[in-house]
């Protein structure tokens, strides 16, 4: 049975996959950085968010 | 998850050395007030987790497990103190045995070492809540809504779960502030741009035509289109390109700036008075500010926890987890603080955008300060740029805001006082020099146009990565927040089923109808119970302590139920089950066998009748309990057993410690009385508070045995039963014989002399004592199984009898005719 963190992590990145507001590749990194089990500070996420991307940029 | 074979204590708490068989199954530990009880969930709790809740958990400052967990005649050597655990993991069909010192409590010695086994004892020492004690159980049940939501959250394990959520938002409003500022940037760098083109709109035909006029006086092809990689100055020589600046658009720029210094004092005078007003509701409220304050320093501790030290004041705690803990539950108490900051930083932001747009007036007037050589201009521009950098810092954060109060009382601007007259200077040594060819005024127009529309580009291209960065951060931080709203009200709602059915099961005969609802809504988790369907109230309006500790009970079970499913194979209830009163606990007991076979449950108690009551209800055996009649700091728990008490209490002797030997005696004379009135239907003067003492317990169970032999006697002689007639004459004889030595009868009239006086008795002295009291006490046993005799049934008793049969005295007279 996954724990109510890790159940919290999956529905969070499947209600993302279906929104086109975060590119795959973020929710790629989104993914790591949740499994990774560590806990999660702003600074990586603003990293992750912030990575420029190519398409990105019209 | 685990369950518990067999533990071996020591040194651990009030513990010496202690041994307990638990084989797997639901075990119960009775004792008075301070026999050990804790000690030994304290213990298991050590040797399964690495912590002690009671000594590491809320309210215990300046405990620690380190220091505390030890025996106290072992604090000097920790490695005395340690847990030897063999445990079962019934997902792996395994056994395995764990042993941990308190000097080295992440380091335990697992044996065997198999990777399967280990990450179950894993996952069993990251959740403490296995233990629930009596101190934390109306945490559940009387708190205010926030503090439960708070409490649910941190048995739940929800922390790391509101640590992601946190960091999405913060990096979400971070995100958002760059966005704000990048496109405040955008508007200056198309402003400045436009200003030089000298366009109404900002249109790509306006901006060709403006280009494409200078470019054919320069005799060069007019631009078609205007795509992103356009050059507006293509084709142009770099000789071309040799003077420094346009002189018309100069002047423009000095102009616009001037004009902007004269509207400073208006500029953004709606956020610095937000600002300002948030800031004077803090000063009147010193416990917001103080709220505040520490929410910003709480916040940064949490970014920085990495460790068990505090890393704001260095205090070195248990683990990284009990820190977080601390740090969130002071968090959560600045709700309004939190809003408050929420508003600064808006405003900040705001505010903010006026300092980049006078950053995009400033730049092009130092160029040309510098180009001519006007260096107290110039560096008058400088230092104010760099002022106005640092402002625009400290608008965003809020620790900078905090220190802005006086600039912003004061102007935030900040302009310096000999800036305007400079720059008329300036501009009129510009206005002096000749007018500019048409040639180069062309060539200049261009290049400058090119400069500028490159800034544009880049600041478009800046702004459109933080659009989309911010846009992306709010969508993660929104998925999130649904993700966790979704699966907690699932849980909940979960829960409050589960819960309803534990608390009807308890209850049946007088809340059949009993309905209960968890309302979780930000931050807070309301709770309220059906009352008697009067309505759903708090549990603490009308519900009785009882009552409401037999809620705390049930709503722990179903939280556990729901978290664990199959894997909720043990907890650690310590001292909270007698809070569920007296009428309900055989339904209590049955609750757990039937909603919980799988489930191990170590219960202690410090009520006998309860101990007593969990064997009758089958919930445990006489082998699967275990009873503490007394502690001392030199012994430990001293266990209850009919045939190891004489042995201790011989042992003390033989030290010559007659104190410790007459407490044991009286412990175990106050427990076999107490035990014995409930089993043989004694009846002492009724007390209401059933605090009975040993001085009017004892006589009434005596006479009451009397009764018994003589009836038994009386039976065997209407039945003609030579045989059982003179063993119940015998044992009458001899039941006389041993009290009338102790005078036990008197005692109730002449209390203070008997137990009070042993302990000055002298070893010789108090040897008979014993022997006599054990001679007495034998007279209430089975002499084949040596357990203590009951009636049955209760009311009107037809026999006296052991559990072996061995015993089993007929009471009733044959009737006659
Ligand atoms: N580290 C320790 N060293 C020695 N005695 C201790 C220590 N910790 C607790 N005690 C003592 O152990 C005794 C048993 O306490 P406790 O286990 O809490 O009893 P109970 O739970 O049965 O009421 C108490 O007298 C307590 O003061
Ligand atoms: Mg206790
Ligand atoms: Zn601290
Ligand atoms: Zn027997």
């Amino acid at each position: 049975m996954a724990t109510l963190q890790q159940t919290i992590a999956k529905k969070f990145l499947d209600n993302l996959s279906g929104s086109d507001a975060v590119n795959a590749s973020r929710i790629e990194q989104l993914r790591k950085l949740l499994a990774d089990g560590k806990k999660v500070k702003p600074e990586d996420l603003v990293k992750i968010f912030t990575a420029a991307e190519d398409g990105d940029v019209k | 998850m685990i369950k518990l074979e067999s533990a071996h204590i020591e040194e651990v708490r009030g513990i010496r050395k202690l041994d307990i068989n638990f084989g797997k199954g639901t075990f119960a530990i009775s004792g008075p007030n301070g026999s050990g009880k804790s000690g030994v969930i304290d213990a298991i709790e050590f040797g399964l987790t690495g912590q002690i809740g009671r000594l590491t958990g809320r309210g215990t400052k300046g405990l620690s497990v380190a220091e505390h967990g030890p025996h106290v005649d072992k604090t000097k050597f920790p490695d005395a103190a340690f847990v030897e655990l063999k445990v079962f993991i019934p997902s792996l069909g395994k056994s395995a045995k764990i042993t941990r010192k308190v000097s080295a409590p992440r380091k335990p010695k697992i044996v065997p070492a198999d990777a399967d086994i280990k990450a179950v004892l894993d996952e069993t020492a990251d959740h403490p809540e296995i233990t629930l004690s009596r101190r934390e159980i109306l945490r559940f049940i009387l708190v205010e809504p926030a503090k439960r939501s708070e409490e649910i959250q941190t048995i739940l394990k929800l922390e790391e779960i509101g640590q992601t959520r946190g960091a999405l938002n913060t990096a979400q409003s971070r995100l958002q502030t760059a966005h704000k500022i990048a496109a405040g940037q955008v508007q200056a760098s198309r402003d400045t741009l436009q200003r030089h083109l000298r366009i109404a709109t900002f249109q790509a035909a306006e901006l060709l035509a403006a280009v494409n006029e200078r470019r054919v006086a320069l005799g060069l092809t007019p631009i078609e289109k205007l795509t992103a990689v356009t050059k507006l100055d293509a084709g142009l020589s770099e000789t071309g390109k040799a003077p420094e600046f346009n002189k018309a658009s100069v002047l423009r720029d000095l102009k616009a700036l001037t004009e902007a210094l004269g509207l400073l004092p208006n500029a953004g005078k709606e956020e610095v008075a937000s600002i300002l007003s948030s800031m004077a509701r803090l000063e009147s409220d010193p416990a917001l500010l103080d709220a505040l304050q520490r929410r910003a320093l709480i916040e940064k501790g949490l970014d920085l926890i990495d460790g068990p030290d505090c890393p704001l004041c260095d205090r070195p705690w248990d683990d990284e987890e009990h820190l977080r803990d601390h740090l969130n539950a002071k968090l959560a108490k600045s709700e309004e603080a939190g809003k408050l900051q929420g508003e600064l930083l808006k405003s900040g932001s705001d505010l903010a955008r006026y300092v980049v747009r006078l950053l995009a007036l400033l730049g092009p007037p130092l160029k040309v300060a510098s180009g001519e050589g006007d260096a107290a201009c110039a560096n008058l521009i400088t230092a104010w740029t760099t002022n106005l950098e640092e402002l625009k810092a400290q608008l965003i954060s809020m620790d900078g805001l905090m220190g802005l109060k006086d600039r912003l009382a004061s102007g935030w601007s900040a302009t310096p006082k000999a800036l305007p007259a400079a720059l008329k200077a300036l501009a009129g040594k510009i206005e002096a020099k000749p007018d500019q060819s048409a040639t180069v005024e062309a060539q200049t127009f261009l290049t400058t146009a090119q400069l500028r529309l490159n800034d544009y580009r880049e600041a478009m291209r800046k702004n459109e990565a933080a659009k989309i960065a911010s846009a992306s951060a709010q969508e993660a931080y929104d998925a999130y927040c649904r993700a966790m709203e979704d699966e907690l009200n699932a849980l909940y709602e979960a829960v409050q089923e589960d819960f309803s059915e534990f608390y009807k099961a308890i209850n049946e005969d007088d809340e059949v109808r009993f309905t209960a609802k968890l309302t979780p809504s930000e931050g807070k988790l309301d709770f309220n119970v059906n009352f008697y369907e009067r309505g759903l109230f708090p549990p603490g309006a009308y519900h009785s302590e009882g009552h409401q500790d037999g809620m705390g009970v049930c709503l722990y079970l179903a939280l556990m139920k729901r978290l664990f499913a199959d894997r909720f194979t043990i907890a650690l209830l310590d001292d909270v089950v007698m809070s569920v009163d007296s009428a309900h606990r055989y339904q209590f007991c049955k609750l757990l066998k039937s909603q919980f076979p799988n489930t191990q449950f170590v219960i202690t108690t410090h009520d006998r009748l309860w101990a007593e009551q969990m064997k009758s209800a089958g919930l445990v055996t006489a082998k699967t309990s275990l009873a503490f009649h007394s502690w001392t700091v030199d012994t430990g728990p001293l266990v209850e057993s009919n045939t190891e008490i004489w042995d201790e209490i011989a042992g003390s002797l033989a030290k010559g410690k007659v104190d410790t030997a007459a407490a044991s005696l009286r412990h175990h004379l106050e427990y076999a009385s107490r035990h014995m009135a409930d089993q043989l239907g004694a009846r002492p003067a009724f007390r209401a508070d059933g605090n009975y003492e040993l001085g009017e317990l004892l006589p009434s169970v005596l006479s009451r045995m009397k009764d018994l032999y003589g009836k038994a006697a009386e039976s065997a002689q209407s039945w003609s039963n030579a045989a059982a007639k003179e063993i119940a004459g015998t044992r009458k004889t001899t039941l006389s014989s041993s009290s009338g030595a102790m005078n036990v009868e008197q005692w109730a009239v002449n209390k203070a002399v008997h137990y009070n006086e042993w302990a000055n008795f002298g070893k010789r002295d108090f040897e008979p004592v014993v022997s006599a009291f054990r001679e007495l006490l034998d007279c209430f046993r089975c002499n084949d199984c040596q357990s203590w005799l009951y009636v049955t049934p209760k009311g009107i008793p037809e026999s006296l009898r052991c559990p072996c049969s061995g015993t089993n005295m007929n009471l009733k007279v044959k009737p006659k005719g």
